[in-house]
C-alpha cells in the first residue's frame, strides 16, 4: 500500500501544573500514509492541539517517538529541524492571530521561500507567490494588502498559501475553518481539496466537528482524554463505529434535517479532568457498557480484521 | 397562535469613528407564543444586535432609527430604560449569551444569584425562595441540586453553567427566552444533553424562545419557524420545514447548501462567491446583490420588501 510518512509511538505530553501533570496527550500511536488525508476529531481539551504541536516539535514530548519519513525526529533540535519545516507546514485556526498584522500579503507568503533560500532574486519570488495565491483564488492585487484589509476567508486562504508555497509533503491543519462562516468555509474546503489532488499532498486534520473531517478525510481517526479511542478507514468509521465514545459522539451531532433529529442521548456526563483521569480505560465512568475489568485495565489500540483500530475490551 | 413579539420595520445604527454603521434596516419578524423562533445568519448580520434592541440592552453608541418592537401590544422602544428594567427584562423576556462563564459572577454561589433574580422578579417570601432555586436547578437537568447550589461558578463547567442560565431564567418565570448562541462555546456532546433539556421544557412548559444562532443544525432540532437574516435584513421568515424543503431567497438556498450533514459530499457543497459586506459602507439596493447569481438591474437600485407567498412564508427577493 502506502509508505508511512509521519508515525507516532506512545507519545506522551505532560504539562505540569499545582494540581499535579496534566496528561494532555497520553500515549497516541497513529501513523499518516504518504498522499492520504487523516482527520483527527475530539472534543475540547482532548489533547489534539497538543498532539499536533508535539508532532511538530514545536512542543517537547513527555515520552514516546515521532518519525518522519521512517526517521526518528523525536531528539531533534532546532537546527536540525529546520530543513524539516519546509516538508511539514501548518495552518492555524484563527487566521486574524495567525498572519503578522505589519506585513503584507506579500511579504507573509514570501518570507517561508526566503527562509528555506527556495527562490534566487526577486523575481522568482514573486513568479511563485502569484503562483500561490492565484491556486488559492486571489488576485496579484492583493499582495500589496494588509491583513486588516482582508475578510476571514481571504485572510485563512493567505494562511493556507503560506503553507503551501514550500511545496512541503504534508500539512498539519488546525481547525482551519472553525473561526469561518459556513458560506466561506466551503471555498477553503474546495480549494484544500483541489491543492492536495495536484500535488499529491498528504494532510493532517484536526477539529472538533465530525461533519467537517467526514468531508476532508480518508482515515479518521478519534480522540478522547489524551488517548486514540479508534481509527482506521473512514468509510468503516462512520458506517459502524465500534468504541463506546465514538458511538456516543457521532450520535450527538445535530444534522441539519427536519426528519432526523437527535433522540437518544448515548454520552452523558462530562470529560474528567485530564490532571486525575480514570483508572483502566479513562471513558469507564460514562460508557454505557461498562465492565469490572474496565475499571483496572487499560484497553490497548487493537487492529481489527475490517481494517481499523480501537481501544476498547468489548472488541 | 397567538403573537407574542412583533418586530416592525426596525432600524439601528452604530456611530462609529468610521462613520454610521446600519446594523439592523427594516428587521421585520413575528414571534408566536409557544414556539420556538430560529433567528439565523453569518457573523456581523444583526441577530444579536436584533436580541439585544428587544431588551434595551444596546451599546451606548447605537441609534434606533425607526420601527417598533410589540410586545404584548405595548412597544418596548417606547418604554423608559427604567421601566424596561423594572418590568419587562428577567421578568417578561429573559436572556441567556454564547458565554456562560461570563454571564455569572464569579464571587457568588449559584444559590445566591439565582435567588437574587427571583427576589427582583418575583413576590416570594424569603423561605421559598430556596425551594425555588431547587425547583429550577432541578428542572434543567443538574444532578445534585442541593449540594449543587452551594457552589461557585468555577467549579462547575460550561455546560452546567448554560444549564444554571436557564435555570435562573425559568425561577423568574418568563414569557419569552432570547437565547444567543447558547450552545456556540458547548462540545457537541454537551451541546445534546442541553437541546434535550430545551427540548423537555418546551413540552412542559410551552416556553417560547427566540433562539440566536449560526448554526443550521441546531435549528433543525429546536425551532418552529425561522427567520434569515443577510446584512441587517431579513431575507426570509418561514418554517423550519421550508427552510429545508423549500428555500426561496438565493441567500437562503445557498445557505442551506453550505452546511455540512452527515451525507454531503464535498461536490454537494455549495459555495458563495464574494464575502459578508460591510455595513459601514453596505450595497445599494437588496444587499445580497453583489453575490447573487440571479441578480438582475433592478436589484441594484431598490431593497425588495418582505411579500408573503404563502402562509408563514415571507421572502424578500425581486425575483420570487
Amino acid at each position: 500500500m502506502n509508505s508511512t510518512l509521519v508515525e507516532v509511538r506512545n507519545l506522551k505530553k505532560h504539562f505540569p501544573s499545582p494540581a499535579g501533570p496534566v496528561k494532555a496527550v497520553d500515549g497516541v500511536n497513529l501513523k499518516i500514509e504518504k498522499g492520504t488525508s487523516f482527520g483527527l476529531v475530539g472534543e475540547s481539551g482532548c489533547g489534539k492541539s497538543t498532539l499536533i504541536r508535539v508532532m511538530l516539535k514545536l512542543l517537547e514530548p513527555t515520552d514516546g517517538k515521532v518519525f518522519f519519513r521512517g526517521k526518528d525526529i523525536t531528539g531533534y533540535g532546532f537546527r536540525q529541524m529546520r530543513p524539516l519545516r519546509k516538508e511539514m507546514a501548518m495552518v492555524f485556526q484563527d487566521p486574524h492571530l495567525a498572519l503578522n498584522p505589519r506585513m503584507t500579503v506579500f511579504d507573509i507568503i514570501s518570507r517561508p521561500l526566503k527562509i528555506h533560500g527556495l527562490a534566487r532574486g526577486k523575481g522568482e519570488l514573486m513568479v511563485q507567490v502569484v503562483e500561490t495565491l492565484k491556486a488559492m483564488g486571489l488576485q496579484t492585487e492583493h499582495m500589496i494588502r494588509f491583513p486588516h484589509e482582508l475578510s476571514g476567508g481571504q485572510k485563512q486562504r493567505i494562511g493556507v498559501a503560506r503553507a503551501l508555497v514550500v511545496e512541503p509533503e504534508i500539512i498539519f491543519l488546525d481547525e482551519p475553518t472553525s473561526a469561518l462562516d459556513v458560506s466561506v468555509q466551503t471555498k477553503i474546503l474546495k480549494l484544500l481539496d483541489k491543492a492536495r489532488r495536484e500535488r499529491d499532498l498528504t494532510f493532517f486534520f484536526i477539529s472538533h466537528d465530525i461533519n467537517l473531517i467526514r468531508v476532508v478525510a480518508d482515515t479518521m481517526g478519534v480522540m478522547y482524554l489524551g488517548k486514540i479511542v479508534e481509527t482506521g478507514p473512514k468509510e468503516i468509521l462512520l458506517e459502524d463505529p465500534h468504541h463506546p465514545y465514538t458511538r456516543g459522539l457521532f450520535a450527538a451531532v445535530p444534522e441539519p434535517d427536519p426528519d432526523k433529529i437527535i433522540t437518544e442521548i448515548k454520552l452523558t456526563g462530562e470529560v474528567p479532568s485530564p490532571v486525575n483521569p480514570p483508572d483502566g480505560c479513562n471513558f469507564n465512568p460514562r460508557c454505557p457498557y461498562v465492565q469490572s475489568r474496565c475499571r483496572e485495565i487499560e484497553p490497548e489500540l487493537k487492529e481489527l480484521a475490517d481494517g481499523r483500530s480501537v481501544a476498547c475490551h468489548l472488541y | 397562535m397567538e403573537e407574542l413579539l412583533k418586530i416592525e420595520q426596525l432600524q439601528v445604527a452604530f456611530s462609529t469613528e468610521e462613520g454610521p454603521v446600519e446594523a439592523l434596516d427594516g428587521v421585520e419578524l413575528t414571534i408566536l407564543q409557544g414556539t420556538f423562533h430560529g433567528l439565523i445568519g453569518e457573523t456581523g448580520c444583526g441577530k444579536s444586535v436584533t436580541g439585544q434592541a428587544i431588551l434595551g440592552l444596546l451599546d451606548n453608541n447605537a441609534l434606533i432609527k425607526g420601527g417598533r418592537i410589540l410586545y404584548r401590544d405595548q412597544d418596548l422602544l417606547r418604554l423608559s430604560p427604567r421601566k424596561i428594567e423594572r418590568t419587562i427584562r428577567g421578568k417578561e423576556i429573559a436572556m441567556i449569551f454564547q458565554d456562560p462563564g461570563s454571564s455569572l459572577n464569579p464571587l457568588f454561589t449559584i444559590k445566591n444569584q439565582i435567588e437574587e433574580a427571583i427576589r427582583l422578579h418575583r413576590k416570594a417570601p424569603a423561605e421559598k425562595r430556596e425551594e425555588m432555586v431547587l425547583q429550577a436547578l432541578k428542572q434543567v437537568k443538574l444532578p445534585d441540586a442541593e449540594n449543587l447550589m452551594y457552589r461557585y461558578p468555577h467549579q462547575l463547567s460550561g455546560g452546567m453553567k448554560q444549564r444554571v442560565m436557564i435555570a435562573m431564567m425559568l425561577a423568574c418565570n418568563p414569557k419569552l427566552l432570547i437565547a444567543d448562541e447558547p450552545t456556540t462555546a458547548l462540545d457537541v456532546s454537551i451541546q445534546a444533553q442541553f437541546i434535550k433539556v430545551l427540548k423537555e421544557l418546551k413540552e412542559k412548559l410551552s416556553l417560547t424562545v427566540l433562539y440566536i444562532t449560526h448554526d443550521l443544525a441546531v435549528i433543525s432540532e429546536l425551532c418552529d419557524y425561522v427567520s434569515v437574516m443577510y446584512a441587517g435584513r431579513i431575507a426570509e421568515n418561514l418554517s423550519m420545514r421550508d427552510l429545508f424543503k423549500d428555500p426561496r431567497h438565493p441567500y437562503t438556498i445557498k445557505l442551506v447548501n453550505s452546511v455540512l450533514g452527515a451525507t454531503t459530499t464535498l461536490d454537494q457543497l455549495e459555495e458563495i462567491p464574494g464575502s459578508v459586506p460591510r455595513l459601514i459602507n453596505p450595497p445599494g439596493g437588496c444587499r445580497f446583490h453583489p453575490r447573487c447569481e440571479e441578480a438582475i438591474p433592478v436589484c441594484s437600485q431598490e431593497a425588495p420588501p418582505l411579500r408573503e407567498i404563502k402562509a408563514n412564508h415571507s421572502v424578500a427577493c425581486h425575483r420570487r
